[in-house]
């Protein structure tokens, strides 16, 4: 097994290698940082009521509340990585930083536990409100009542001093949106694992906001958090290799042609009729051959639907019969006019005045890009549908004619 | 040092150790680098490309009307103004959202592909969605309704399919096509061209228009699952007038790197449906090949 990957990491190409070095560096850190924020948490399980009026994040985390828009660039920087570097695909850009802070803000379990039991209630709901029809910012209204409704259910039920003002609110109703966009897009199951992910995102970022890193930045001085990830973020953001998530995209193509390449080496192999042994190199091949077993013979390949074409009989040659035309016939007074050639193509007439003057057959279509049917309107701006209407003679009346029958 | 840093963020690559494969994040940037924000804009509105095309003489599709605001749509009559075989598209609908086929008609009322019928008047609610922005997603309040007569694939592309209508998507930088892939409906895709719902992608030979390579969501496979028809080896009719278009479309919409849709029409061969600001890396598993290494070769450094 080791071996295998040793194998494969030594034909892997420095394309590959890159991403798959600087994404276990980053999962590496990411790891580290989130371990140092779940050691930093006091308490996991504790209510707001016994904080005795101390805000949740300062209680569990010793994170101030109005140190809480200093960690929000480090968000940014988690989301900037998980999405150039690895491939994760969230709601939204900054949604997953948002529902961080808003962890913060509650607590690593209530947290979790508040905003998705009030998406869960919006996504439940969204199908029904879809159907009353209305814009957009009804829907989100209704959706954003809706959510209050629960966390004030929630509030009454776990615990009064719990935290849930504008800003958890807001992001749940945005939750639920992008969730039911990305549902009609691609289906439930990408949704649910771009929710999945979202979510996962969120409690990584909460951690690493919280880690000792963090803090310790923060406390030094309350400018050096922004300037560093700022930083980061400008050097970092300029990733233009391949995705961690793309590696596996993309193996197919390196995994087929070096399949392709390894059948090839065996075909050049195989012995020429008539030799029974290589002798090329090194001692005769002197293992016996096992007694080649008679293959099963393959599945006749399954009919094709199309039936095959059938040519029609020729039928016995018969002369056609002629019938001669009346003298005051269209045709025989073109002809004794003596100016008109024989009907070939597609004729347009717009009078029997025309029919006797001699016509000239249409011009083939060219493939054109020009409308096949007069656009009526002064469409499009106008000027391009009113040089079409000057260059087009006006056609009356067309008869296509195939046959004598047809005049 | 700092090319220490370019190296490793993938900035600083050469054609021969840069790989082969286009990433995202790569294509971003060169849709940043080559395409200017006016030309997205006017890729995305189907109308405005198509006046840009037809400047540039790039054969397109044909146009019957364009209904661009309400005043238009009253004085529209479809049982006077329409074929009897159309499609009606948002001009900036995304997606395939609200295109409205007919193919034939008897008397006033048209007919749909499936067979359902269309009267003059659900025609005209459906102008009149499309016109109040009912399909463009909800950042524009108004679109344009484009309306073209149906378009009748090539016969020889039409039968290796069971229904609806196979496009090309070729892949361009600047005048060079670079990769080329064809898109066949099945029955399980609901006669769409989308790969998403389990149409076929076909990769295709540049030089020879050849198709190479078939795939369904990642399997490959040498026959159509529908007609039972080889697709490997499949020559595309009229292959040169295709890369021709293409290489066109590009320079013609203001767009640096751009995925051309064409199609190829029973009476006028190869048609440019619509071209594509922002397209997908897909085609690099159909094709089997990378595109990165294609773009290294048209002398593109990647800065």
């Amino acid at each position: 097994m080791i071996a295998r990957v040793g194998q494969i990491w030594a034909n892997a190409t420095p394309q590959v290698r890159r991403p798959f070095y600087i994404g276990l560096a980053v999962a590496a850190v990411l790891a580290v940082l989130v371990g140092l924020g779940v050691a930093n948490t006091e308490t996991f399980l504790a209510l707001p009521s016994t904080f005795e009026g101390v805000a949740a994040s300062q209680a569990i985390w010793g994170l101030k509340p109005s140190n809480l828009l200093m960690v929000l660039p480090l968000g940014a920087f988690l989301v900037v990585l998980a999405r150039s570097f690895i491939g994760l695909k969230a709601f939204g850009l900054f949604t997953p930083m948002l529902i961080a802070l808003a962890f913060l803000q509650i607590g690593p379990v209530l947290g979790p536990v508040v905003l998705c039991s009030s998406v869960l209630a919006g996504m439940i709901v969204t199908p029904t409100l879809l159907k009353l029809r209305m814009t957009r910012v009804g829907f989100l209204g209704v959706l954003i009542s809706l959510i209050v409704l629960v966390l004030v259910g929630l509030q009454q039920a776990l615990d009064t001093q719990l935290q849930v003002d504008a800003f958890p609110v807001i992001v749940c109703a945005l939750c639920v949106e992008r969730w039911w966009k990305q549902w009609g897009k691609d289906g439930a199951k990408p949704a649910a694992k771009m929710a999945l992910n979202t979510f996962v995102l969120a409690l990584m970022i909460e951690f690493v906001m919280v880690s000792d890193f963090a803090m310790a930045l923060i406390e030094w001085s309350p400018l050096l958090m922004p300037a560093t990830t700022g930083i980061a973020i400008a050097i970092l953001g300029r990733y233009r290799g391949l995705r961690l998530s793309e590696i596996g995209r993309f193996a197919p193509i390196w995994l087929e042609r070096r399949r392709r390449a390894k059948a090839l080496a065996a075909e050049a192999l195989v012995l020429p009729e008539g030799v029974e042994e290589d002798r090329r190199k090194g001692l005769p091949d002197t293992r016996r051959v096992p007694e080649p077993v008679p293959e099963p013979l393959p599945e006749p390949f399954p009919e094709p639907l199309i039936p095959p074409l059938r040519l029609p009989r020729r039928a016995a040659y018969r002369k056609p019969q002629l019938a001669p035309l009346h003298q005051s016939h269209g045709m025989v007074l073109a002809a004794m006019a003596g100016r008109q050639r024989a009907l070939r193509g597609i004729w347009v007439i717009g009078s029997a005045e025309e029919l006797k003057r001699r016509g000239s057959p249409l011009p083939a279509a060219a493939p054109d890009s020009e409308p096949r049917a007069r656009p009526r309107l002064a469409a499009s701006g106008g000027r391009a549908v009113a040089d079409w209407a000057d260059e087009r003679a006006p056609t009356r009346n067309a008869w296509v004619i195939r046959g004598v029958e047809d005049i | 040092m700092f090319r220490f840093v370019n190296r490793w963020l993938g900035l600083d690559e050469d054609a021969l150790t840069g790989g082969e494969v286009l990433g995202i994040n790569m294509r971003n940037a060169l849709i940043q680098k080559y395409n200017p924000r006016h030309a997205i804009e006017r890729a995305r509105d189907k109308v405005a490309a198509k006046r840009a095309l037809e400047a540039a003489g790039i054969s397109c599709t044909g146009t019957v009307a364009v209904l661009e605001d309400h005043q238009q749509v009253a004085d529209f009559k479809p049982s006077r103004d329409m074929p009897d075989a159309w499609a009606i598209k948002p001009a900036r609908g995304s997606q395939g959202d609200g295109i409205l086929l007919a193919v034939r008609r008897e008397g006033n009322t048209w007919y749909k592909g499936s067979g359902a019928p269309l009267p003059e008047d659900m025609v005209m609610h459906h102008i009149q969605k499309v016109v109040d922005g009912g399909f463009s997603g909800d950042s524009a309040a108004e679109d344009a309704a484009l309306i073209e007569p149906l378009i009748i694939a090539d016969p020889a592309l039409s039968r290796i399919v069971p229904e609806g209508l196979p496009d090309l998507r070729v892949i361009s930088l600047h005048h060079t096509p670079l990769m080329a892939m064809v898109r066949l409906p099945t029955i399980e895709s609901d006669g769409k061209a989308n790969l998403h719902q389990r149409a076929i992608g076909a990769g295709i030979d540049m030089e020879t228009g050849k198709i190479t390579r078939a795939v369904v969501k990642g399997t490959p496979i040498t026959h159509h699952p529908d007609t039972g028809v080889n697709l490997i080896g499949f020559e595309i009719p009229g292959w040169k007038r295709v890369l021709e278009l293409a290489s066109k479309c590009g320079p013609a919409v203001g767009l640096g790197y751009c995925g051309a849709d064409i199609v190829l029409d029973v009476n006028d061969g190869p048609l440019v449906i619509e071209v594509n600001a922002h397209p997908g890396i897909e085609i690099q598993n159909i094709c089997q090949a990378g595109l990165k290494s294609r773009i290294a070769a048209t002398g593109e450094d990647f800065r």
